[in-house]
């Protein structure tokens, strides 16, 4: 694997288990098994209600765009190979909203409501990144 | 409880390494304190607005070197206080504390920043990684702009404001700025079709409806409304104040837009004050990006949810309208500052208030409410202002 420049993300001890799941081509979310509660992004305890006893839920990889933006620059140099880079927030049925990137796509044709599906990406040995992009 | 702000001075805003750090502190410290009518030795307490991404200037304030380099001799105590583009606010805070208590009299509030030296690569850097969070957004190649162009897009879908009555948010900015001399964009306004011909930085915004970083600096003094008025000058007397917290992550938040938290911290203000929205001859807005003038508008109860784009392509709440808005211009009318946009806010809101702010003057400007925020608009804070006390 060519070097990767872009930042990566900096995990947390209490975060590893996400991107374990992204290393085996799972999306999982963060939930409480005190008051069931969806949590993202994941923390130490529950935001709701304190509790440490957490727990990992796999989702389905289907997600919905709540809103996108399209990058064409005014980016880090590192990320210039990338442009124009898709941004969205997708809402997954599971009950979270995330930030990521939609991919292979038209950048023209990315609309707010489209319906989209999980895309693993290995960037490193260690780090899979998880994208979106629309379901055919 | 009482604030009074007395005196003002500011340094144009520009893109000009020349003027140091210190040159253009100095000089607003100076010209303040002077404007106030006070003796350098009368300030009890300096509370400084943190400077954001230059850590010697933070320190040098942090660690006691205003009052020493200024012969403050009356100095009593010190502090630096940092929530980003709220800090100003923060300092209003404490000032307001100190003097209630009577610990200080007065007190001077400077800011100072200089982005000009600082390379564009570290800036970008900066304020992609100050307000973002480093695992969940800042892989994905998120922008300060990127964030903010997401919100903007979905606020276009919800409320169905388009393409030209956003650019036209830019261009009346921009006509605040035209006409003052302390707007990097003094003399330069811009047209609907500049805004929309601008290159697309990250749908839907414009080159024209970014931020464009540049240096400058500004000081304030205040002191209680009854010394305010023992004084006899001019001053902009604070009558109330409320403040809300929307979130630090913009992905997470419940309210995209920050209605609640304009609706909220202008109706605690309100009350405090004992007036309502409509006693409001100028509205101050500080929100970086364009929606932002948007959606204050509907959460302040000017207007109904998704009225307010038509409101700006109208015109009225620009120069000479019958709804004036943010007659400070904005980051994206004005030229971002860093920490310094929020002071700017303040020292146009006296302006105003006093009669002092020429071409720009509101007519009859005797009640001005002024908003501003930190991060990526993780907070609205929320001050009533009057040209006379209650
Ligand atoms: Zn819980």
């Amino acid at each position: 694997m060519s070097e990767y420049r872009k930042p990566l993300p900096q995990i947390q001890p209490f975060t590893e288990a996400f991107w374990e799941g992204t290393r085996n081509n799972k999306l999982l979310v963060q939930t409480c098994n005190d008051c069931d509660a969806r949590i993202f992004f994941p923390r130490r305890q529950c935001p709701e209600c304190w509790s440490k006893d957490l727990d990992w839920i796999e989702a389905s990889g289907k997600a919905e765009i709540y809103a996108f933006s399209v990058t064409y620059e005014g980016v880090e140099s590192v990320f210039r190979e990338d442009l124009p880079i898709v941004l969205a927030w997708v809402d997954l049925p599971e009950g979270i909203r995330m930030q990521t990137n939609i991919i292979d796509c038209d950048p023209d044709r990315v609309e707010i409501g489209q319906q989209v599906e999980v895309v693993f990406k290995p960037v490193t040995d260690d780090i899979t990144l998880p994208y979106f992009r629309p379901v055919a | 409880m009482s604030l009074a702000i007395i005196g003002i001075a500011e340094v144009p805003t520009k893109r000009d390494p020349e003027r140091t750090r210190w040159d253009m502190l100095s000089d607003v410290c100076m010209g303040a304190i002077r404007d106030a009518g006070i003796d350098k030795d009368d300030i009890e307490a300096v509370i400084s607005v943190n400077p954001m991404a230059q850590a010697q200037m933070a320190l040098d304030m942090a660690l006691g070197r205003v009052p020493e380099v200024l012969g403050l001799k009356g100095c009593k105590d010190i502090c630096v206080l940092n929530s980003g583009g709220t800090s100003t606010t923060n300092c209003l805070r404490l000032a307001k504390y100190f003097i209630d208590n009577g610990q200080a009299k007065f007190v001077l509030i400077p800011h100072t920043t200089v982005q000009s030296d600082i390379p564009t690569e570290d800036l970008i850097n900066f304020f992609a990684t100050a307000p973002l969070d480093p695992q969940w957004e800042y892989p994905y190649g998120v922008t300060f702009n990127g964030a903010m162009g997401l919100i903007t897009n979905r606020y276009m879908h919800d409320t169905g404001a388009t393409a030209e009555q956003m650019a036209s948010v830019t261009v009346t900015l921009r006509g605040w700025g035209a006409l003052d001399p302390n707007s990097i964009f003094y003399g330069k306004p811009v047209t609907l079709e500049d805004v929309l011909e601008s290159r697309m930085i990250s749908t839907p915004l414009h080159a024209k409806e970014c931020n464009f970083l540049a240096d400058g600096a500004g000081a304030m003094v205040v002191t209680s409304h009854e010394i305010a008025q023992e004084l006899g000058r001019p001053a902009a007397y604070e009558l109330g104040h409320g403040v809300r917290f929307t979130g630090a992550t913009p992905v997470l938040r419940e309210d995209p837009y920050f209605i609640k938290a304009y609706r909220e911290s202008s109706q605690d203000a309100l009350t405090e004050a004992d007036l309502s929205i409509d006693d409001m001859d100028l509205r101050q807005i500080y929100g970086a990006y364009p929606f932002t003038q948007c959606s204050a508008l509907e959460g302040y109860g000017v207007c109904e949810f998704g009225e307010a784009a038509a409101i700006w392509a109208e015109g009225r709440c620009g120069p000479g309208g019958d709804l004036p808005c943010t007659s400070m211009g904005d980051a994206t009318g004005r030229g971002h500052t860093g920490s310094g946009v929020s002071m700017a806010f303040y020292l146009d809101t006296v302006r105003q208030l006093r009669g002092e702010a020429g071409e720009r003057q509101v007519s009859d400007c005797n009640h001005a409410l002024i908003t501003t925020s930190g991060g990526s608009v993780m907070n609205a804070c929320t001050t009533i202002f009057g040209s006379a006390p209650r």
